[in-house]
């Protein structure tokens, strides 16, 4: 799956990459591997507390399932920046009620080269990416920036 | 709310070695699998890492806050240090640049500093007006080498 610069052009779309539905279980995995502990992420009665009616998923886990998207397509040591802004919560699958609440937590990550130039002697491109959820509504937004060969 | 004249503080450095069986459970939840064996063999095989041209295992883009997480009482006691409300913070960006890979056997210490506080928009506006942190950490390897660079953004609503 090498990727050259000289085969990609200003334009081009990274392969769209969708996650699986996002469960509390995925949340508490999370918080296991990264360190994350606020109980925002996994107990519905702090959630409740300040006001909100469900656990949220780490923005982090967000940005993790771009990172998934985009190695696999372009190689993790090529990466040189990834920059990201989180623009809205994502509420996890209630499995009580799977259908209605699948989509609000199923992540599709998609991304187009901007920019290709030449940097510190390296063949660089810049791509925009945006993480959007399947009922369209947007949850990070930003860029990652890879040397290719 | 956070208190500005913490601008240029410097939280204590703190080290850490990066074990193979936590990138692989990082791996796992980032792809949303129930069990490593299913991730891919770049997260979990020294020499599929090899092969991909790495030293040992890699960890994944968006491993580097495992070493807030994990060190130094984590992101609470950074919050507190701030007189920051952990309730109220919302973590707004975050980026990385990547200098040098890191892998499994390293030992990367990591240096917090506050870089920017400011209040943005208007008071009494609801919604909008917010207390603006930036964190950059340093992550630097074995070898003195800065491997990969942070910054955080949080708002205090």
């Amino acid at each position: 799956m090498l990727i050259r610069y000289d085969t990609l052009q200003i334009g081009d779309a990274m392969p769209i990459y969708t996650s699986a539905p996002i469960t509390r279980t995925h949340l508490v995995r999370y918080a296991g591997a990264s360190g994350d502990f606020n109980p925002l992420h996994h107990d519905d009665s702090f959630a409740k507390t300040i006001g909100m009616n469900n656990v949220i998923a780490h923005g982090m886990l967000i940005m993790g399932i771009a990172g998934e998207a985009i190695t696999a397509w372009i190689d993790n040591k090529y990466l040189r920046k990834f920059s990201v802004h989180f623009l809205s919560m994502t509420e996890p699958v209630n499995l009580n009620d799977y259908e209605n609440t699948k989509d609000r937590a199923t992540i599709i990550v998609s991304g187009r080269i901007s920019k290709k130039y030449e940097e510190n002697g390296e063949k660089r491109i810049h791509c925009d990416i945006v993480a959007q959820d399947a009922l369209g509504s947007r949850k990070l937004s930003g860029f990652f920036i890879a040397a290719l060969p | 709310m956070a208190d500005q004249s913490k601008i240029g503080m410097e939280f204590p450095l703190c080290s850490i070695v990066v074990e193979k069986n936590k990138i692989a459970e990082f791996a796992a939840a980032i792809a949303q699998q129930e069990d490593t064996a299913c991730i891919k063999p770049l997260y979990r095989e020294k020499q599929a890492a090899e092969n991909a041209g790495y030293v040992n295992i890699p960890v994944p883009p968006t491993f580097s806050g495992c070493f807030v997480h994990w060190t130094g009482g984590g992101l609470l006691s950074i919050t507190q240090a701030l007189h920051a409300d952990m309730s109220k913070l919302l973590h707004s960006e975050e980026e990385y640049e990547y200098f040098s890979p890191v892998c499994a056997g390293d030992v990367i210490t990591r240096k917090i500093k506050v870089v920017d506080m400011y209040e943005r928009g208007k008071k009494g506006k609801k919604g909008w007006h917010a207390q603006v942190t930036v964190l950059e950490t340093e992550l630097i390897n074995q070898k003195g080498e800065l491997v990969i660079r942070a910054r955080t953004t949080f708002v205090e609503k």
